[in-house]
């Protein structure tokens, strides 16, 4: 992947983390260390689902 | 005297009460949109419900069915197309009703607790309520019948 | 207040269920169905029981009208088939 291509997909994916991590930290109940490692690793997967998502309804 | 479990038992009386009828009764398009307007107004009881008991986690409910009543409504709309493309039950009058209860019980809610991530919380689900809710309303009345073959 | 709730809601559950019982067809019943998975989540919130409510309302409002809805259309195409094949 040439690095013209890499810096927007990588934008995009780290703007879909910061939106689902943010969700997460919203949702749960109480705030602790332990919460806040799930809810990064839950929101990395989360934002590679996300992207893939996008693309197949934009076709892009 | 809890004034959140009364608003509770009285929306649910009055506004399910009339939605179970209107589900029982008529013909299939009035039915269809008695069964949205139901998880529109149930929706609104279970957040009145988590503030009478004073039990915060109760939200969860009522995120989860902001998020799957418009998911259910959608499949009526899209597996009775061919049964209500005829006659689209049109009924905004009543959806935007439902969406001014939601909104009035999330932002008398937001008042009642002390801001910080519950207010977001709370707030997220009462964008999903109306959101979703205007979303399977335009689906019933046909507002999307471009996207059906897609 | 917390009983008259609970009152209210067992009789709107019992007056959907019977409504789910006597209604014939099976569109119909679907959208009786989808109500009362409702009303019973809103009954097991009443009772304290927020998990079931939970998964009520998961399987009530949405998965049971759509397997409902998929079979009568699997079996009105079938029908159709067969007479067109007659």
């Amino acid at each position: 992947m040439r690095p013209r291509t890499a810096l927007p997909v990588l934008g995009e994916y780290l703007a879909w983390w910061t939106a689902l991590a943010l969700l997460w930290l919203v949702l749960v109940s109480t705030v602790d260390v332990l919460e806040l490692v799930v809810g990064a690793g839950t929101a990395a997967l989360a934002a590679l689902a996300a992207r893939a998502a996008r693309r197949a309804v934009t076709g892009r | 005297m809890n004034g959140w479990l009364l608003a509770a038992a009285v929306v649910l009386a009055g506004g399910v009460g009339a939605t179970l009828w209107g589900v029982a009764t008529g013909p299939l398009r009035r039915r269809v949109v008695a069964q949205n307007l139901s998880s529109a107004l149930a929706c609104p009881i279970l957040l009145l419900l988590s503030q009478g008991y004073d039990r915060p986690s109760y939200v969860d409910l009522a995120l989860v069915l902001a998020l799957l009543g418009p998911v259910g409504t959608l499949v009526f709309a899209r597996l009775l197309a061919d049964e209500l493309a005829g006659d689209p039950p049109r009924a905004w009058g009543a959806t935007w009703a439902a969406a001014g209860v939601g909104a009035g019980v999330v932002l008398a809610l937001c008042a009642a607790t002390a801001p910080g991530r519950a207010t977001v919380k709370l707030l997220l689900t009462g964008a999903l309520l109306i959101g979703g809710n205007v979303v399977a309303s335009r689906a019933l009345a046909g507002g999307f019948r471009g996207v059906r073959r897609g | 207040m917390a009983d008259a709730l609970i009152a209210v809601a067992l009789l709107l559950v019992a007056v959907s269920a019977t409504v789910a019982v006597v209604t014939r067809d099976p569109v119909r019943q679907a959208l009786v169905l989808a109500v009362l998975g409702i009303v019973l989540a809103v009954l097991f919130t009443v009772l304290q029981a927020p998990d079931v409510g939970l998964s009520q309302l998961a399987v009530g409002s949405a998965l049971t009208p759509l397997l409902l809805l998929l079979t009568v259309r699997k079996v009105r195409r079938r029908a159709q088939d067969r007479d067109g094949g007659r």
